[in-house]
């Protein structure tokens, strides 16, 4: 399959013609048209969405066109129209550009230029996330959401800032990994015991002094300086429970090895899944510690402290984990992939 | 007839079994069986140690027992005693992560009875203020203030209200006699009830009124400190040496200044010879230093406090239901104790039904609680009277005749029930949306609160928080309390 070129998120329409023979015809039916291939959750009419046939919503002209353009009324010869744009040379020392190239001629141009250092990590911690950003959420809520919407005449209420805000969801309107900590927190099915001990392991953290990081043990890539993590302690708890999430589970299979031996197949586990995996070891781990004070809220300090002692370091949930990693590593050819037709 | 054995047996009673056995087995004789003989007939012979039936062939048998290792034993060092609740009952006054609000004001001598404060948050300062509420217990380890990085205070309305009590206390100095204000705090589950009780205490302690609090009525009423009658009274008295000499400490500490600078002007009559001239500090640090004589010792300090040219008093009570019943104490007849005979309590309720006076001038606070409160029918019903007079002075509700009236409770709150406004309720209800704001606004700049503070956010917190209950404000917003 192609890669697939998401023409609705670059800035100016920027036609990708890698072979300037082959010509499309100029309303082809199977030509890639973003107003077909719209997505349903890019839901702001701007740019090649807006269907509205306003002329200040009509499409821009790419850049070749625009050039033979303004060549046509100054009299001189513009570019060749019936070659291809030269994309790399146009966008070459524009970062902005750059970056709103497909994927594609990014790695190339990656490739071309000074490669990422590698990782001293034998294996990749990193997995796609669910999540719409790819960054981690630093729990800054509607700070950035500023609705320039036009009032609309005849409305009763205004209407809503799109997109909308993460919690605008009744079902999921709080943080996922605070909503899954707090169930695996949960015994007796007493949820709201289970609230206020998970409101309590958040003021720990919030008040607890600033970790130091072990180089030895590196949190997730692209994760906040810890000066900042006491005050964001829900970042806190999702970079202590994603930094020890495994990757893999090992399962056995009975019989398949032969010689009474089951055979280990690491499976790989979503990313919901590397979360509960992780903090269960984590309330494992917490459970096995020294109660030192007394009262209700001694559980939720111990996994407070446990939740420190990862991002520390200095937790054995850390070697628990390396152990699942180099197990799946020796056990990779037990893999069996389906065969390619 | 009964056949012999049994007679022997009556006449052999259990109490002299033992005497019985020693003679029987010096004559080798048998045992008597009594009565019955069937648990001879079914013992069987004790087997021998060791012995088991081997496992039968092709039956698997469970094995119930624990592995051969036992669990790993804990040997560390158990905490010392006293020292969980220490943890348990830690007050931390400071977050070191939170951020300071540079736009945050102390609260100082001028400024604290002003009305301009109303609706913003303002600094306690550290020094005069912290350390003397720290000494009086008035923070609670169930408050926020570990979240912060300084103790603050919102200046509700209702700590407006107050501020114009201690104010209208003060103006009436220069006429002849000196009011004494008493009021009530009531309201809902975490209204703020206790923390505008210690707001009051703060505005004692920065007018330089002489504060004695106490700081938790269930303390003192809960039987967990020692009693004794109070000779020469009639109906008995009981003192609580442990506990009075510990509030005498705590006052010692929190109003230092005043003792140390003020010379004795009575003669208390003590059992402890005081050196003539000497400073009230080393009055009260007599009662500290000696238990059994604290009573006598609080006596003759508030002798002393009651001299014309003194400061005005502010006294204060939480937890005020506790101390509107018996309390678990028992006198000698193995009767339950009023409350109200306990020195202490008895000395409080003295000034809070009015029938002693301040003579220089003061407030007597009462805080109820929602949380921990005994039920007291009486104090209810007069709370819930004193609430009306002021919302609804045509629906007042009336006593309910089945119910178990403490009389003396109810001659105590007698003033809530009639006009004059000596003795009042405050409401504490929910706070404005201003008020909202202004404390919403402190979390942000604080750090805890990660959202942009404007009127749609703080709309829904306020009506999330029950209009305005500030407890649930910081539970919803800076707790995280799902």
């Amino acid at each position: 399959m192609p890669p697939r070129i998401s023409i609705t998120s670059l800035a100016r329409s920027i036609p990708y013609r890698p072979k300037p023979s082959v010509q499309w015809p100029a309303r082809s039916a199977t030509r890639f048209s973003p107003a077909q291939c719209r997505l349903y959750s890019d839901s702001k009419a701007t740019g090649t969405n807006d269907r509205s046939g306003r002329l200040d919503a009509q499409p821009a002209d790419h850049v070749s066109e625009e050039k033979s353009k303004v060549a046509e009324a100054m009299g001189e010869e513009g570019p060749d129209m019936s070659r291809g744009t030269p994309v790399e040379e146009i966008v070459k020392g524009d970062k902005a550009a750059q970056e709103k190239l497909p994927k594609v001629m990014k790695d190339k141009l990656k490739a071309s230029g000074n490669a990422a250092p590698k990782g001293s990590r034998s294996y990749s911690t990193m997995t796609t996330q669910t999540g719409a950003n790819n960054e981690l959420d630093m729990g800054l809520v509607d700070i950035s959401s500023a609705s320039n919407a036009p009032t609309t005449p005849g409305l009763k209420f205004e209407v809503p800032s799109l997109p909308l805000p993460k919690d605008g969801h009744v079902k999921h309107r709080y943080d996922p990994v605070v909503e899954q900590v707090t169930n695996l927190l949960m015994r007796h099915g007493k949820k709201s015991v289970a609230q206020s001990n998970m409101a309590l392991i958040l003021q720990h953290l919030r008040t607890s002094p600033i970790p130091t990081i072990n180089p030895a043990k590196p949190l997730l890539p692209g994760a906040p300086p810890p000066s900042h993590l006491p005050l964001n302690p829900i970042l806190y708890l999702t970079l202590a429970i994603d930094s020890v999430a495994p990757l893999m589970r090992i399962r056995s299979q009975r019989g398949a090895a032969g010689g009474g031996v089951a055979l280990q197949i690491p499976v790989p586990l979503g990313q919901r899944q590397r979360r509960r995996a992780a903090i269960q070891w984590i309330m494992a781990n917490a459970s096995k510690r020294r109660n030192v004070g007394s009262g209700r809220g001694s559980f939720a300090q111990r996994i407070a402290q446990e939740l420190i002692a990862v991002v520390e370091g200095r937790s054995s949930t850390w070697d628990r984990r390396n152990a699942i990693h180099k197990l799946g590593v020796a056990a990779r050819a037990n893999i069996v992939l389906p065969r390619k037709r | 007839m009964p056949p012999s054995t049994c007679l022997r047996s009556f006449s052999r009673l259990s109490i002299d079994v033992t005497a019985q056995t020693s003679i029987a087995q010096r004559l080798g004789r048998p045992q008597v069986a009594l009565f019955t003989t069937s648990a001879t007939r079914h013992a069987t012979a004790p087997k021998r140690k060791g012995m088991t039936a081997a496992p039968k062939k092709g039956v698997k048998s469970l094995n119930t027992k624990k592995s051969r290792k036992a669990a790993a034993m804990d040997t560390g060092k158990r905490p010392a005693q006293g020292e969980r609740k220490a943890l348990r009952k830690r007050i931390v006054l400071s977050n070191n992560n939170a951020l300071e609000v540079s736009s945050l004001k102390n609260l100082s001598k001028d400024n604290v009875l002003s009305e301009q404060n109303e609706g913003k948050v303002m600094g306690l300062p550290e020094e005069e203020v912290v350390d003397a509420l720290r000494a009086v217990d008035a923070f609670k380890a169930t408050q926020g203030w570990g979240l912060f990085r300084r103790p603050a205070v919102l200046m509700r309305k209702e700590a407006i209200q107050l501020a114009k009590l201690l104010r209208e206390v003060e103006g009436s100095r220069t006429g002849q006699q000196k009011k004494t204000i008493r009021r009530i705090l009531s309201g809902e589950r975490m209204s703020g009830k206790s923390t505008l009780l210690l707001q009051g205490l703060s505005m004692g302690f920065l007018r330089d009124w002489f504060v004695i609090s106490l700081p938790e009525a269930q303390d003192i009423v809960n039987a967990h400190t020692e009693y004794a009658p109070l000779p020469n009274s009639n109906p008995t008295q009981y003192t609580q040496d442990t506990y009075t000499a510990n509030l005498l400490q705590q006052i010692q500490k929190a109003n230092s200044r005043f003792l140390e600078s003020t010379k004795l002007s009575t003669k208390p009559m003590l059992d402890i010879p005081l050196k003539p001239n000497a400073t009230l500090k080393e009055l009260v640090a007599v009662g500290t230093a000696n238990p059994e004589a604290s009573w006598p010792v609080f006596v003759a300090l508030w002798n002393e406090l009651s001299q014309p040219g003194r400061p005005s008093i502010m006294l204060a009570i939480d937890g005020l239901s506790h101390a509107m019943r018996n309390s678990e104490y028992l006198s000698a007849e193995v009767k339950p104790i009023h409350a109200h005979d306990l020195t202490l309590i008895r000395h409080f309720v003295d000034h809070l039904s009015g029938q002693k006076k301040l003579p220089n001038g003061g407030i007597v606070l009462a805080a109820t609680s929602k949380s921990n409160s005994p039920t007291s029918a009486a104090l209810d019903f007069c709370v819930e009277v004193a609430e009306a007079r002021q919302n609804a002075p045509d629906n007042i509700p009336q006593w309910n005749p089945y119910k178990n009236v403490d009389a003396r409770v109810m001659e105590t709150l007698k003033d809530l029930n009639t006009d004059s406004t000596d003795l009042d309720v405050i409401r504490v209800g929910g706070l404005t949306k201003n008020e909202a704001r202004a404390i919403m606004e402190y979390y942000a700049e604080s750090g805890l609160l990660r959202h942009t503070v404007n009127e749609g956010f703080v709309s829904e917190k306020w009506s999330l928080a029950g209009m305005g209950n500030i407890g649930e404000l910081e539970r919803t917003s800076v707790r995280l309390r799902i």
